[in-house]
């Protein structure tokens, strides 16, 4: 009851119109941005920060949340009609979708895609409402020491569970802990490898490094290594879905819908695990293998339905881990964390307590937006299509543009700017190696909470290390954190392959 | 995905350039301020530890580079495996429209380095009208301006410099 109480004061304070018109922007915003190829609602949101100086937290928060889910609605329509994924955990949606285009039935793949997209985001919405108040009631207990333990689980798994190759990921993990080694040290008050230059002792942003990486790495490695296909687009067709449709794609909904949401709130990293674990369940459950991409067929919807269900639900899923405990699990996740901490707030259990009204808001505005992003992705699909018709170039320049006003509006420094073209050449070079991005700003972030954790935990127990060991919780996650290590040698050995979530 | 066999020097290199990341880290640490007082765990530790972790992994990508290449290296055999014809130059375009915007915008203002930042990145992915593309820039970063200044606050170095 208490929840329901608190969910009430949520809707009551998001159905006001200015909530709801920065919940309309982030959701057009965000389809937007899923639509488009080459920008992602990772740094949507990193461009979007300067707002915090100027929004109040809850409407910012709100229009934040509309981009990061409407990005997962929006993407599904690029991958279905140009077989080019907008977001690279709809690749599976890009398989089955585009082979279902192909065959003359675009309009119920687009609409088991956003009708399913509705359904799982409203399901784990619901997820999210009972299961997070626990969570952080049961955080509360977290000393220092659990938390350590827990960052070091999601420093592993965001590293190891995606990309190719876990050494890679790592790899880009040490990099990205390295640049959070940057600045002043907030214990010792030591300017740590500034290199004499000033403009490093405040440390490096993560809005210039994800903004570097996204945006002009992105810009950069596309001009190099990505031909120009000539991907025909495929016409839109009615989108009523058949007796049949509906009947194959309500359960392959609610078995997306269970699969994404826990994978989307244990650090597990991003939502590709999933949409494939959802993919090769659909495939072996359906009644019509035949029409599966592998066995060379039409297009299954339930490859379509299933997939991006647990995509969607998945992204709730990650607000869990988010605000009960303050870990980012995506990168689009670790740049809303920034968001919070822009307004001093730190989510964790305490938020919950300190700030009821702003979470319960939120959660209320993921019901509101999961509407608002059904109505605008259904009847108006066609408009969302014509926003490919932006010649490339102008595309590319523009996202350069709003790239640099971003970067340099934090602070006015040519140096932030210099620093960001100097970081897009290392994502060149990251993406030309397959080493996954995620990583460095999930550790950038993440790596000054653990190290001042470690010190705390130690402080407590007076120099001890083995408390990590002999407490509980502690142990278990770090348990669990060897067996992560383990578990991608044996999708590998399946034959399992997972890429990053950008 | 067959492997080739020997030495792949550009994969050594980033592996040695890891090596090289974790050895600057150890060398600074090292020569951090001594830390006053009761001190449980010094600034030095932690990044200590980052540097042998990227040590590790930095020894285990040279180790790859040189036994065959990085294991697992994703579909650079097919479509973009090499530099596309125009690729270079496009980047190019689009180093030094960036590079300009970090070196002029203090001078020429806002409005004017984003214009040519937008010129020269168009320019870059192929684009062949450059006073169109400038004054397409221009329509845009104008209102940009104005919503940055106006709307939320972020106040971005003006048409021209004041002094001017």
């Amino acid at each position: 009851m208490d929840i329901l109480a608190s969910l009430a004061m949520g809707f009551s304070s998001a159905l006001t119109p200015i909530n709801l018109m920065y919940g309309f922007i982030g959701c057009l915003l965000g389809t937007a941005i899923g639509v488009l190829p080459g920008i992602g609602p990772a740094l949507t949101v990193a461009l979007l920060l300067p707002i915090t100086a100027k929004v109040d937290p809850t409407g910012a928060l709100i229009m934040f949340a509309g981009i990061y889910y409407g990005a997962q609605f929006g993407g599904s329509t690029t991958s279905i009609l140009l077989n080019t994924p907008g977001e690279s955990s709809s690749m599976v949606t890009a398989l089955e979708g585009n082979l279902m285009a192909r065959n003359g039935r675009a309009g119920p793949a687009l609409a088991t895609a956003a009708i399913g997209s509705f359904v799982a985001g409203t399901i784990a919405t619901i997820m999210l409402t009972l299961f997070a108040p626990l969570v952080a009631k049961l955080a509360l207990k977290f000393g220092p020491a659990e938390y350590f333990a827990i960052l070091v689980l999601s420093f592993t798994t965001v590293s190891a569970v995606l990309g190719a190759s876990m050494l890679r990921g790592f790899a880009s993990l040490g990099i990205g802990l390295t640049v959070g080694l940057i600045g002043l040290d907030s214990t010792s008050g030591i300017a740590r490898y500034t290199l004499g230059v000033p403009e490093l002792v405040d440390g490096i942003e993560v809005v210039l490094v994800a903004v570097g990486l996204f945006a002009v790495g992105e810009a950069l490695y596309s001009l190099l290594y990505q031909k120009e296909e000539a991907t025909g687009r495929h016409r839109l067709t009615s989108l009523w879905m058949t007796r049949s449709d509906w009947k194959r794609s309500v359960p392959a909904w609610l078995r997306g819908t269970l699969i994404g949401f826990p994978f989307g709130s244990i650090p597990a990293g991003g939502a590709e695990i999933p949409t494939f674990l959802s993919y090769s369940t659909e495939r072996k459950l359906s009644k019509y293998p035949k029409e599966f991409a592998a066995s060379k067929g039409e297009g299954a919807i339930e490859g379509v339905a299933g997939p991006e269900a647990a995509n969607n639900a998945s992204a709730t899923g990650s607000l869990v881990p988010l605000l009960t405990l303050g870990i980012p699990t995506s990168a689009t996740a670790a740049i809303l964390l920034a968001a919070f901490q822009n307004y001093n707030l730190q989510p964790g259990p305490m938020l919950f307590e300190t700030s009821g009204d702003l979470v319960w808001t939120l959660v209320a505005s993921l019901y509101i937006g999961n509407v608002i992003l059904l109505v605008l992705n259904l009847p108006l699909v066609g408009l969302w299509v014509k926003l490919l018709q932006i010649p490339r170039p102008y595309l590319n320049a523009g996202i350069l543009v709003f790239a640099s006003i971003g970067v340099y509006g934090m602070r006015h420094s040519s140096f932030d700017l210099l620093l960001m073209l100097a970081i897009g050449w290392g994502g060149v070079l990251m993406r030309r190696f397959d080493f996954p991005v995620a990583p460095v700003i999930v550790g950038m972030l993440l790596g000054p909470m653990a190290e001042k954790q470690l010190r705390n935990a130690l402080s407590i127990s007076e120099g001890d290390w083995t408390v990590f060991l002999t407490q509980p919780i502690s142990a278990a996650f770090l348990a669990l954190t060897l067996l992560v290590l383990l578990v991608p040698h044996l999708l590998h050995a399946r034959g399992i392959k997972l890429h990053e979530d950008d | 995905m067959t492997q080739p066999r020997g030495i792949v020097p550009t994969q050594l290199a980033i592996g040695l350039g890891v090596i090289a990341i974790s050895a600057v880290l150890a060398f600074g640490a090292y020569r951090f301020p001594p830390e006053m007082g009761f001190v449980i765990l010094g600034a030095h530790v932690y990044p200590f530890a980052v540097a042998a972790f990227l040590g590790a992994v930095g020894l285990l990508l040279s180790y790859q580079a040189i036994t065959g290449g990085f294991r697992e290296l994703a579909d650079h055999t097919d479509g973009t495996a090499g530099v596309v014809p125009d690729g270079k130059a496009g980047a190019a375009w689009v180093t030094a429209g960036l590079l300009g915007v970090a070196l002029l915008i203090n001078f020429i203002g806002f409005v004017l380095a984003a214009a040519l930042l937008f010129a020269c990145s168009a320019r870059g992915f192929g684009s062949r009208r450059p006073v169109r593309d400038l004054a397409i820039g221009m329509a845009l970063t104008l209102p940009i301006y104005w919503l940055f200044n106006a709307g939320l606050g972020v106040s971005l170095p003006p048409l021209v410099n004041a002094w001017i």
